[in-house]
Parts: structure tokens; sequence; C-alpha cells
């Protein structure tokens, strides 16, 4: 509690969500991806999900770095929470094989972006 | 004041039973006498008046609470004549119940909802309402602190056991993070859903729709393709429609309180 | 029905124009003279509500208040109309004054108060509206007008809330019959509350002295005295000025109710006048069309036309490209009609034409034009010809309404030749007669005897007669030299004749005498015709035909002007539009547009004022916006046009004419003096002078979309009717 008191006169305008500094937010995150990579052969194995551990660990890797540039402590924070919901969520088996299976947006197919396509297409 | 409340009730009370007035309770004498006062039949629309002695014992509860909570009480008003709502800091949330919950005085000892205000343009978008029912006294007040996306709220779950799903709602809905929460998760939203529903900047409509699969026997998620029009209604009209509420309680006025 | 009464009645009050002045000081009387006062009169001040305002002797409590920013309630007054003060839903308290007075037709007075919510004044609102609600049925639930009803509105803001109406007797309500006045507007005659504005809108702006009252007190009706319909070209206004549900929209009835459609302002495009419309949509259909307010160019009227033939807009529609295989049109995907297409125009080596025809957009137009000049053809033309001899179309003012629709109201002499306006564009002849009445304008006409609403001096329909004026021997001529305000109105189709140069070389230097510039317009049929003459088309299919093409694109060309045996036998017709019609028929491919509810797109009406349309449906089936169509082919043909979306080509608009994407602004149009000393050798050929559109059976069905709706074949049956009706009564 005392490191807290002090970490609020440091950072005076804002209450930290959860970190203090880079270091401790930087920790929090690669814990959450260590936690995620070795819960995912569990994942695959409890789930039944049509994807290889490998796979499983390509998506993890690049849900990550969907928010590399985010700097804001704060912010990490925040994601590191709804990270870790999420993590509970698919442990416990919350989830069912369909919400897994949305990481890989499989039925959307991509958007034309010419005109003839997308004339075809009936887009405007 | 619901103290006061309580006597004066009591006392009428037993002056219509006993059909006894006591002289010496002032207070009850005028309350008694407004209301023989009234017109007995009063047929035309009114917007319901406040009791004027309710509203007064309520100023004074708010001054006192004022007076009590120098550090975290901002702003005490009364809303739609006679419904007390005492504005505080961000960081006074749990103090202010505690104190509201235990006070002798108050006892406001049930917390009957915890409601969330998303108003995007100001600096601190989000409001958290908390509404509190005194038992003890038949009384109601609200509590209303502010806060922005990424600030934390301390949980209110260390004063009241209820505030435990009503904040896990708070968060749902509006993303206000409650730190010292036992079991912040979503709680009305599907598992994977993406964003915070009641935030104004969320579309009605949301973002993505669900449907079943048969190729793949399972609910997929697809990005919103409407394929019904979306209801809207144009419900403005030329005339002003209720000119009889041109004269209704104001929505707020503040109390002044000694700083 | 557009509802904002204080707004309207704030910027109809203090509206600069002269004729409203005059029109407020003195409604009463139908033919006003005009006495503008020599210098504006000092203003006075009253108060409304303790308001102080300033106003001009004259304005009524009503007008004043209005300029205070306090509404009055009222059913019978409307701004446009003459006062009646029959209603007494307006009555207001004065100090000092021992009765209330009705504001809408009570001019103030110098230090007046006026209280519009005192106690009193609110009594007689209730009171007026206990009464009017005594004698109305309650069935609301069934009733079209719920939800802009003026009285539903005015009941729950100014009547009381709890009723003294017990049916002592059980004699029931008032109740009356319904009448039968046309197959556009529904009469449910028990709920009409006896405002008048119906009758006062056919006598004065409608001028068909048709509808009325019969019967005093409890037993008044409106009708049309005996039985007979209400046939006007502007009947569907009726519907939009009644305050409650006794006059509905038929086509309309049942179909929704007002809260729930959207409203999309838009423009017409069924004539050339370029209304302005709101189209109200539900579920993707188009349920009716309303007027929107532009003083500039249809005050806040509309034609029936425009108004009732929105229901041909999901009749006969073309769904799905179509390629003619073994003689049949044959429904195929985009991609195999489009190669088709794209490889007959490879294959004709530039020669190519496009004919456009009178629902063409400009964005289209543009895009059409484009596609041929890059394949190597300029040959795209109008359906609708003009002299090209002279200057021709290369002057804006040649082929404009140059004096603007507004200023009409202004004219004092008038010359009509070879057009009916009352059916060409009703909305102009409605200012032709607003002139009449409130103006004194003398109209005389060149032409066969047509009824425009108004008296008018019919010279014959002898061409010679043109000759005549212009070289001043007829005795009209001096009027229209000395008239401070002249107008000679000349119709398109006149000019399409032989000699139509002949005739424009003649009256543009007759109109140089004149007292004031711009006295000579001519009135286009089309809505496509200006913008397609702005963005260098040439008018008439002559020069089409004349280039032997081996493709010929037809964009919205429904008039049947050019048919098969005038073109090469090889020839491959390619029909853009929306409807199956002319132009669908004899195509040997069909690629389905949309229509001018479906797209957001430019059209200039015959004022030279671009105005845009905006998309208020999806397109039906597989139809794309036309300007995407020849896009797409441009790019199967290898000479990809340089735009893909609405902002792309509006700056190709904007480089060819700027004026084409400053939507509603109207450009003065100059060289007006210089186009006499351009135009070619002045010779008219004698004959007559006609018009297409005589009566009103010929106003309802001109271009596709009126000859696939149902309304309008009901509205000719009903003209057709009535027209032999009179003609059996006349003989008898």
């Amino acid at each position: 509690m005392a490191g807290r008191e002090a970490a609020r006169k440091v950072v005076h305008q804002v209450r930290p969500l959860l970190s203090v500094d880079k270091d401790e937010a930087r920790k929090r995150v690669i814990n959450l991806y260590k936690t995620w990579y070795r819960q995912i052969p569990y994942v695959v194995m409890d789930y039944d999900i049509p994807m290889s551990v490998e796979q499983c660990r390509d998506k993890l890797r690049e849900e990550f770095l969907k928010n590399k540039d985010v700097s804001d402590i704060r912010v990490i924070d925040m994601l590191v929470v709804k990270g870790q919901m999420e993590l509970k969520e698919t442990v416990e088996i919350w989830k069912q094989k369909g919400h897994i299976m949305r990481y890989w947006k499989e039925s959307q197919d991509p958007k034309p972006t010419d005109f003839l396509s997308k004339f075809f297409n009936g887009q405007n | 004041m619901a103290a006061f409340l309580r006597t004066i009730s009591s006392s009428l009370r037993t002056g219509l039973v006993g059909k006894t007035i006591q002289p010496s309770t002032t207070l009850s004498a005028a309350r008694f006498s407004t209301k023989a006062e009234e017109p007995a039949g009063e047929t035309r629309p009114t917007v319901r008046k406040p009791d004027e002695v309710a509203r007064s014992h309520l100023t004074d509860f708010g001054r006192y609470v004022a007076e009590c909570l120098p550090k975290y009480v901002q702003k005490v008003q009364l809303t739609s004549g006679d419904e007390l709502e005492v504005l505080i800091a961000p960081d006074g949330v749990v103090p202010v119940l505690q104190f509201l919950k235990d006070h002798h005085n108050s006892q406001f000892a049930n917390l009957v909802d915890i409601a969330g205000l998303d108003i995007p343009s100001r600096e601190n978008r989000f409001e958290v309402v908390y509404n509190l029912l005194s038992l003890r006294y038949n009384s109601r007040i609200r509590v209303k602190t502010y806060t922005d996306e990424l600030t934390p709220l301390d949980s209110a779950y260390g004063v009241f056991k209820a505030a435990d799903w009503y904040e896990r709602e708070i968060w749902d809905m509006y993303g206000v993070f409650f730190a010292n929460h036992p079991d912040l998760r979503r709680i009305l939203t599907d598992y994977g859903f993406e964003g915070h529903p009641q935030r104004r900047d969320f579309p009605l409509s949301g973002y993505v729709e669900l449907r079943y699969d048969d190729e793949k026997k399972r609910v997929v998620c697809e990005p919103l393709e409407l394929a019904q029009e979306f209801r809207k209604f144009d419900l403005s009209a030329p005339w002003e429609q209720f000119p009889n509420f041109r004269n209704a309680n104001p929505p707020s006025e503040t109390i002044e309180t000694k700083k | 029905m557009i509802r904002a009464p204080l707004t309207k009645a704030l910027s109809l009050g203090s509206s600069t124009s002269p004729i409203h002045k005059i029109a407020a000081a003195a409604f009463r009387t139908t033919a006003v003279t005009a006495q503008i006062p020599a210098k504006a009169p000092e203003k006075i001040e009253v108060f409304v509500d303790d308001i102080p305002v300033h106003v001009e002797p004259g304005t009524t409590i009503l007008q004043a208040a209005a300029v205070a920013g306090v509404e009055i309630p009222r059913f019978c007054y409307h701004e446009r109309l003459a006062v009646a003060g029959n209603c007494r839903m307006c009555l207001v308290e004065i100090e000092k004054s021992p009765k209330l007075a009705a504001a809408c037709a009570m001019p103030v007075m110098k230090g007046w108060r006026i209280k519009t919510n005192s106690e009193k004044t609110r009594q007689a609102r209730e009171g007026v509206m206990e009464f009017l609600l005594m004698n109305h049925p309650l069935d609301c639930p069934i009733c079209d007008q719920g939800g802009e009803c003026d009285l539903q509105d005015q009941a729950m803001a100014f009547g009381s809330d709890r009723s003294r109406f017990t049916d002592i007797n059980h004699s029931g309500k008032r109740a009356v019959e319904d009448k039968d006045i046309g197959p556009l507007v529904k009469t449910i005659m028990t709920r009409c509350i006896h405002c008048t504005r119906c009758i006062r809108f056919a006598s004065e702006i409608a001028g068909v002295d048709d509808l009325g009252t019969t019967g005093r007190g409890n037993d008044m009706q409106i009708g049309t005295y005996v039985e007979k319909l209400f046939l006007s070209e502007m009947s569907g206004n009726v519907i939009d000025l009644c305050p409650v549900g006794a006059l509905t929209n038929k086509p309309f009835s049942f179909a929704a109710r007002p809260w729930e459609t959207r409203k999309i302002s838009s423009i017409d495009v069924l004539d050339a006048v370029g209304s302005n419309i709101i189209v109200s949509t539900r579920t993707n259909e188009v349920l009716r069309i309303l007027p929107r307010e532009n003083e500039e160019i249809n005050e806040e009227w509309l034609a029936d036309k425009s108004r009732f033939a929105c229901d041909g807009l999901k009749r006969q529609r073309l769904v799905a490209p179509m390629v003619r295989i073994k003689g049949e049109l044959t429904p195929v995907e985009w991609e195999g009609a489009l190669i088709e297409v794209g490889q007959k125009v490879r294959a004709a080596n530039g020669a190519v034409a496009g004919v456009a025809g009178s629902l063409a957009d400009v964005e289209s137009m543009v895009a059409l034009k484009d596609l041929l000049n890059r394949v190597g053809s300029e040959a795209v033309c109008t359906e609708q010809s003009f002299p090209s001899e002279g200057s021709g179309a290369d002057l804006r003012s040649n082929y404009l309404f140059n004096r603007n629709i507004q200023s009409l109201e202004t004219a004092d002499v008038a010359l009509l030749i070879g057009t009916n306006p009352r059916y060409e564009a009703p909305l102009i002849n409605t200012r032709l007669r607003k002139a009449y009445v409130h103006n004194e304008l003398e109209v005389a006409s060149i032409g066969p005897k047509i009824d425009l609403s108004y008296r008018h001096n019919n010279l014959g329909d002898d061409s010679n007669l043109i000759t005549q004026i212009c070289n001043g021997t007829h005795p009209f001529a001096a009027k229209l030299k000395e008239a401070k305000n002249p107008a000679i109105i000349v119709g398109s189709d006149l000019l399409a004749r032989p000699d139509g140069a002949g005739i424009l070389a003649n009256l543009q230097n007759f109109a140089k005498g004149f007292k004031s510039t711009s006295a000579l317009n001519v009135l286009q049929r089309n809505a496509s015709q200006a913008g397609a003459l702005d963005i260098g088309y040439q008018a008439g299919v002559e020069e089409a035909i004349k280039s032997k093409p081996k493709v010929l694109f037809l964009l919205n060309a429904d008039e049947a002007k050019v048919t098969r045996d005038q073109l090469p036998k090889d020839c491959y017709i390619v029909y853009v539009g929306h409807h199956g019609d002319e132009g669908a028929q004899i195509a040997d491919a069909v690629l389905p547009g949309v229509a001018y509810t479906e797209k957001t797109a430019t059209y200039v009406n015959t004022e030279g004022r671009a105005q845009q349309t905006l998309a208020a449906v999806s397109p039906p089936g597989l139809a794309r916006d036309d300007w995407k169509i020849f896009r797409a082919i441009s790019e199967i043909v290898g000479a990809p046009l340089p735009y893909d979306s609405l902002e792309e080509i509006r700056d190709r608009l904007d480089d060819i004419a700027p004026h084409l994407i400053r939507h509603g602004h109207l450009e003065a149009n100059s060289f007006q003096t210089v186009a006499p000393q351009l135009s070619a050798a002045p010779s008219i050929s004698s004959g007559k002078v006609s018009v297409q559109q005589l009566s009103l059976k010929d106003y309802f069905m001109t271009d596709p979309i009126s000859r696939a709706s149902p309304t309008m074949a009901k509205c000719i049956q009903a003209a057709k009717k009535e027209g032999e009706k009179k003609a059996a009564s006349a003989s008898c």
C-alpha cells in the first residue's frame, strides 16, 4: 500500500489501473502471454477446435501484436485486464467452440476494392 | 433530517389516530394545515408539487452531509423538486457510502441500484450513480461520481455486498474499471463480445451479427449487414405537446453549502 | 406535410417580395390593385406576452406573434391563402379589450399588449377545441392523418384533458356523406372541421372553382355542389392543406404512419421545373412524395404527376441485365452483359452514338459522353431537339427560362407561344396565375385554345402571328414593348420544329427592344434537357442517326424518337434505363439503371438551376447507378474513365461546368444581348402552332415512370369520363 501511495505522488494526475511504471506493465503483458501460451494445448484439446497448437500460437501472437504500438501504461493495463478475463472465460470453458473460432473470422470474405468487382457486387 | 421526518410522521400518526393535535410540535401542525388548505376538488392536471417540509429537511440533511465530508462532497442538489443528490469526487466513493450507511441519522443500509451515464463531451465522460434507500427513515438519496475510461473507481463491495453484480454491470456496459472488486467480469454480454454497449459511441445496432452456420455446425460472427431496415421514428410535431409541463419542477436546484 | 408553421409564418411575414406585402395587407379581395406605398411606413410597437416587437402596420396579430417567437394555434389560417377567420382557434386576449380577437385576421394597433397564454385565451382555445371535437369522429386509430394531424396535435397541446361529451340521447355525432372527388384525394367528410382551406386553395391557387360549402351551422358541408370530380393538376395539395383527415392521399391510404417513414429531401424530375420534394420511404419502398418548401421554385405546392406517379417506380422495372439471345431478351449476369456490350463497342471502331432521354441525370450523361469520346465518337445527343443554327445551344440563355420562376410574380404582360404551362409546368402556371391575381398580369397565347385556369387572350394558332408580333404589326407587340416586366414563354416543342431557329431568332430580336432584359424564356419539358445542353450534348437525334452508328446507347430514351429502321441493319442498341418502355423494347442489350428516387444525381431545371436528388431507397434487383454502368463498360472496353466515386465524377462536372455542382444556386445568364447577333437568318414557315398537352387527360402520362403508374392511369380515365360528361351536358 505504501508503494502505491508513493507511486501516486510520482504519477500525480492520474490514478494507475494496476501498474505504476512501464516495466511493471511489460511484466504483466508477458505474464499474460505466457499463461495463454501454456494454456493453448489444453484449449485445443478441450474445445476440439479444428486448429493446431501452432496455428493457435500464431493467432495469439497476432492478437498481442495488434496492440504493439500502445504505450500508455493504463491502456496496456486495461488490455491486460480484458485479456485475463478472456483467458479465464476460456480456461473455465465458459465459452463455446464458436467463441474460440471467432478469432479466425473464417466466414468473412474480404471486401473488393477495385471498381469493377465492387460494381458486380453491388457495393457503392 | 430523516430522524426529523420520522418524528413528524409518527407524531402525525398519533395525532390523527388519537384525534389530538399536539400544539407543541409546530412542524407537524404546519404540515397538517398545509394538507388541509389544499382545495378539495382539484381536478386540473398538475405536476406533482413537492412537499415544502420534506424539501427543507432534505436540504438540511444535504448540508449536513456536505459539512461532514467536505473533502469529498463537491455539490449537493435537489432534483425534480424533492430528490436529494450528493455529487462526490471519485476518491470518496467508499468513505461517503460508508458514512451514509453507518451514520445513525441516515442509515442508508440498502443499495438499490448503481447506474451509469455516458456524456462523451465531458472530460470525465462517465457518471456513476448510487441509489441508496434508508428503510429506517423511509428516505432515499442518490450519490453521483464521475470517471473516465481508464481511471478506476473504488469498488463499493466492501460497504455493500449488493454492489458486486451492479458494478459488474457497469463494467460490462460502460467499461468503468472498479478497483478491488472481488470478481470483475462480464455479466450481460456474450463471451467474446467486444466493446461496451451503453457507451454513446457504440452504435445501437452493434458491430457484428451472429448466425448459425449450417456447414460449420456452429454459430459464426460476422460484420453487421442489416437485412432489415433499421426502425427509426420521427416523432416531432410543430406544436408544443405538453404545455402543462411548462411549469414543471426544475431539473435540479443546487443547495448552497459552506465551503 | 411540411409542418413548421412558426418559421413559415416568419419567413413570409418578413418577406421582401412586394407581392407578399400587398397580399398580406389586402388578402380578402381577389384582384388587388398594385398599391405599392411610396415610402416605407413607420413601424409600430406591440407587445406579445410582454415581448416588445416592431412590425409594419397591417401586420396581423398572428404574424406579430411569430416575429416575437410565440406560436398561436390555428386551423383555418394559412400563409399562402386568403384569411378566412372561421375556425376561431387563434383567439387571443388583448389587454383592455373586452372581447378576444382572432389573431389571424386582426391587424395590430400601436401599443397593444397581446396575451397569448393568459387564462382567458387558454379557456377560449379549450372551448374551441371542445366544439370542434364534439362533432369530430374518434377514429384517429384508423385515420391516415394520425401523426401529422393538426387537430390531434393541438388537442394534445391546447385542449382539455377530459371530456364533457355525453351522448345523452344516443343520437350519435354529426355525420356527413363522403364525396367522390377523384382518384387522388380520398374524402372522409365527417372529419371535416370546415376550415375552408381546400376551397380557398382551389379558387385562389388552382383556379378551379369546384369546391364550396353548402348549408349552414351544423349542416354545413364542403363539397362540389353537384357530384363531380375535383380535377385539377394541383389537386393533391389540398391533402397537405387539410389540417385533419378529411382529405387524404388515396393511393397512400392505410399504407404507413408518418412517424415510421423516412423522409429524404430530393428533386422531382417528371417535369423541367425541378420541384423540391420529400420522398417518404419505408422498408426500401417509396410510399409517397410530398412537396418541400422552396420559395424560388415550387413554394410549397406540388403538381399531381410529381406527387402521385411514384407508384410507377415499382412497376415494369428493369431488374436484371438482359441480352437478346435468339431474338429474345434474356436475363444474364452483369459480367456477361458488360462483356457483350464491351465487345460490340470495341468492334464498332468509333462508330458509336448515344441518345439521352428525358429522365437522364447529368452525371450519367457526362459518363456516357466521356465514354463515347474515349472510343472516338462525338455523336451524343438528346431526344428533344432544339435549333442548332446560329448560336444554337452554345449560349445558355437560348434554351433556358431566363427570367427565374419566382420573378414571374412581378410580370405584367406575358405572351405564351406554343406552350401550355398548365400541364407542361404546372408550378410555373401557378406563378403566372399568382401574377394574374395579384399583379394584374395580362396574358396572351399563340396556339390552340386552352384553359390556363386564368383569363387570357388567345390570339390564334397561326405561325404568322409570331412574325406579326416580331415585326410589330400585331397590336399585342406594342403592349409587350411598353410593359415594365414583360415575359415571353416559348414552348420547347415549338422550337423543335424545323423553323425553330427562325422563331427563336425573331423573338430574340424582338425582345431586344423590351424594357427589361431576360424577357424571353424557353420552357423545357424534360428534366434532362437543360443539363444535357449545358454539358455539350447536341439536341435532336438526327446527329446520332446520321453518324450511322454500329452501337447506339439509349440512356433513358423512351420517346421512340429513334427507330430501328432509321439505323443501319447491324446496329447494336444498348438501353440503359429503369423502365421497360419504348427504349428497352428495341434494344439488343438492356442494362438496368436506377430511377430518380434511387440515385444521388444532378438535374438542371428549366431555369438553369442545378439541383440534386438524394438516394431514398436502394435500387431494385441488380440495377446499378447509370453512370457506374458507363464507368464499368469503359473498363471492359479498355479505356477506363478517371472516376470511381460520386465525389470524383462531381469533380469532373466541376471541370466541365462549375454551376452543375452548385446545387440550388441560380447562375445569372449573360450573353442575352449577344444572342440575336449570332442568330441565323430569321424565317418562320407558315402553319399551325400546336401544343402536345391540351387537356388534363394529356397531362398524366408523359414519361416512363408515369406511364407505368396505375394511379396515373386511373386519373386519365377519370379525366376522360369527366370530359365526356361535360360534353354530354353541353350538348343537351
